[in-house]
């Protein structure tokens, strides 16, 4: 006795006037809008519908119905890019999203059942959490969740709700309503049977499935099974190949010189959806590019390194609005570009005892203004190197947050590989290291130094505590020097050495 | 009297629950120890007061930026996060490190670029940067050693001023190292470390801008 395996649950969000929604997203508000092809209108605003525009009518007839429509060509290309955009945000709910062109993205909505919850409580709540990931990347989109991808997709494109749920096994009678056009049916097999009356998707559930299998072979038995709310096809997984990038146009040139706060907000919104397409991947953008379009040629880019991976587009406004601000441009702004440049894996916060999530989160905000400022290597910690030369006796590291404290606990079972032990400091050094070292002329008498000239002045000698020499690296740049602790009159102690190769004496540090 | 303090609570319950709203972390408030039971010993309260400046002023090895990284280490002792905004660039870190001073936790910032005003400006980056990390709250502690020789009084104050409404606003304990003849700051405990004789000598500076100090 075999138990014959669940259809896979599956969530279809589709965008209808998919190339409409997009147009207006990446631009202001605007009135009259058409997007055209061919000299045909395909989709329209409600504004330009109102005053008697209708998909199909030619640009002529459009034109002459509301005399201020603003036209969009078509372009298939942006269309699926923005699809393939959405899928990518879609990521963060579900392992296995395909894309559906020309409008919708499939989700495997099959492990959401495994929360633990009410089933149908935990689909909803993953249409919730669709919903709100479309409406970050600017669409309007509407939802289905049934047995198979094609239920599924047949019931968001042609229901017309904002939300539509086959509960499992469901399937056909919610179907059995629509117009045969929801199943999509290659045109000779639509056109037979609509010839012979077959009019709704019940309908053709209705008839004998051996008949359309003998009649139109494996597509006759496909749509005979749709019908009936079985369609056990995998879903194809999506896996987006490059970083990614939104853009945004700024209609009406709005200039920087005299406001950044445009430039600002269109910047907000891109960060929203770049932040959301990343956070899918499970990726965190470390260098964002805005590259900001100038009209009517030339464009500026600003190159913002971040203080940690990060899908905080909050935390990237603040250096992002820094920078805005601080630019003087030649000419106005007519789009913006924002791109992942790099990214790397999230890395789960280690927080110390006493820190808590709004500490590490300041924190990312004001290293991330600092390093768009100041530039990376300006911020570093620093790990103590095992070199004889005092100047690379260490060396500079990326400064993490989660960087233990002292008295923080590695946890045995973590797996992680403990770190070598850094090499103790050595004694006896100056808090300051003077780069490069300044030049000292010694005066005595006997081979006794008795006063040492720093810039100029004379200082007299109160102690000297010496030699530590300290030589090798033959290998590169041999050195060897003679190192002499000093009690400077007026000065303090200071860090002075003696060249073995010359003779001459430097100042070297200051124990400050 | 009453009524005033229960005003004073009342608003600063009000700051609390603003700064939980926009996520800000809590403000830190008390005294940060120096490390140093001597130096503690002369300071109001027995240690720097968080949420303000404390100016360390002294000649180039007066002991200055010694105090400083005994306070950044106590602070990191408390589980905290510690910067030094190195102007000059010569914090040496091994030494830090030999007083303590966890490296890992010490965030070093040096603001290399000189801006367009030359060496009359060098000091705005560094001044930028610490009033950055002072008021985002997220550090205990922030040593500055920025000269300040370039500006002169008019120009520095309210600078400074920036400063200190920005260690208050992060409840950070914020160290100026000064050199003699800097502008006034208006710090609220000023340590003056003198290297002429054979040991540094502390004296309790109060500021006459300052309430803290009596």
């Amino acid at each position: 006795m075999s138990r014959e395996r669940a259809p896979p649950r599956v969530l279809a969000i589709a965008v209808p006037d998919l190339p409409l929604q997009r147009s207006l997203r990446s631009r202001p508000p605007a009135g009259a809008l058409a997007v055209v092809s061919e000299g045909l209108v395909l989709h329209v605003v409600a504004v330009a519908r109102a005053a008697g525009v209708r998909p199909g009518d030619s640009l002529v007839q459009a034109r002459a119905a509301c005399a201020g429509l603003e036209v969009v060509p078509l372009d298939a290309a942006a269309d699926r890019a923005a699809l393939c955009a959405l899928a990518e945000a879609l990521l963060s709910l579900s392992p296995a999203v395909e894309v559906s062109p020309p409008d919708a993205v499939l989700l495997d909505a099959t492990g959401a059942r495994l929360s633990g919850a009410d089933p149908a409580e935990a689909e909803r709540e993953l249409a919730n959490g669709a919903l709100r990931l479309c409406a970050a990347m600017g669409f309007e989109g509407r939802i289905a969740v049934a047995d198979g991808k094609g239920v599924a997709l047949a019931l968001a494109r042609h229901t017309g709700r904002e939300r539509t749920r086959a509960a499992p096994g469901e399937g056909a009678r919610v179907l059995s309503s629509l117009p045969l056009a929801a199943l999509e049916l290659p045109a000779g097999m639509a056109g037979w049977l609509a010839a012979v009356g077959v009019e709704s998707v019940g309908a053709l559930a209705a008839l004998p499935a051996e008949g359309l299998a003998q009649r139109f072979g494996a597509a006759g038995a496909a749509a005979a099974r749709l019908a009936r709310g079985i369609d056990p096809r995998p879903l194809v997984p999506f896996a987006p190949e490059t970083f990614p990038h939104e853009e945004w146009d700024l209609e009406g040139e709005v200039g920087v010189l005299s406001s950044a706060e445009p430039v600002i907000f269109a910047a907000k919104r891109l960060a929203d959806r770049v932040a959301a397409r990343l956070a899918g991947r499970g990726l965190g953008a470390s260098r964002l590019r805005l590259t900001l379009r100038l009209d009517p040629r030339g464009e500026e880019r600003l190159d913002l390194p971040l203080a940690r991976p990060s899908t905080d587009a909050a935390a990237w406004l603040v250096p992002l609005r820094e920078r805005i601000s601080g630019l003087r441009l030649p000419a106005p702004v007519r789009a913006l570009d924002l791109a992942v440049v790099e990214a790397a894996e999230v890395p789960a916060e280690q927080l110390a005892v006493g820190d808590r999530p709004e500490v590490a989160r300041a924190l990312e905000v004001a290293l991330s203004r600092l390093s768009a400022r100041l530039g990376e290597r300006s911020l570093f910690a620093a790990e103590a190197a095992d070199r004889h030369r005092p100047e690379m006796a260490y060396r500079a590291t990326p400064f993490r947050s989660g960087a233990p404290p002292a008295t923080a606990m590695r946890h045995p079972a973590s797996g992680a590989k403990p770190l070598p032990p850094a090499p103790d400091p050595p004694p006896g050094r100056p808090t300051r290291l003077l780069d490069p070292p300044r030049p000292v002329v010694a005066t005595g008498e006997g081979g006794r130094i008795s006063t040492l000239r720093i810039d100029g002045v004379p200082r007299a000698v109160l102690s000297l505590v010496g030699p530590e020499r300290l030589a090798g690296e033959w290998w590169h740049e041999p050195f060897e020097r003679d190192y002499y602790r000093v009690r400077l009159e007026g000065l303090g102690e200071a860090w002075i050495y003696r060249d073995g190769r010359d003779g001459r004496l430097w100042l070297h540090g200051l124990f400050d | 009297m009453g009524a005033t303090t229960r005003q004073q609570e009342i608003l600063e319950e009000l700051r609390r629950q603003i700064r939980r709203l926009e996520h800000r972390p809590a403000r830190r408030e008390g005294l940060l120890s120096c490390g140093r039971p001597e130096v503690d010993a002369l300071l109001p309260g027995g240690g720097f007061p968080r949420g303000s400046l404390c100016e360390l002023r002294g000649g180039p090895a007066s002991g200055k930026t010694g105090l400083a990284l005994a306070a950044l280490c106590q602070a990191q002792s408390e589980g905290g996060l510690a910067a030094f905004v190195d102007g000059p660039g010569e914090l040496y870190p091994p030494a830090a490190s030999s007083l303590g001073v966890n490296l890992s936790r010490l965030l070093f910032v040096r603001p290399g670029h000189i801006p367009r005003g030359g060496a009359r400006d060098a000091a705005l980056p560094g001044l930028w940067a610490a009033e950055v990390l002072l008021g985002s709250g997220a550090f205990s502690a922030v040593a500055v050693d920025v000269s300040l020789s370039g500006l002169s009084s008019a120009r520095a104050e309210p600078l400074l001023r920036r400063l200190r409404t920005a260690a208050e606003k992060g409840g950070t304990v914020a160290l100026l190292l000064c050199r003699p003849g800097a502008p006034t700051i208006p710090a609220a405990v000023r340590i003056d470390l003198d290297a002429v004789r054979l040991r540094p000598s502390l004296r309790i500076a109060p500021d006459e801008e300052s309430p803290h100090v009596a």
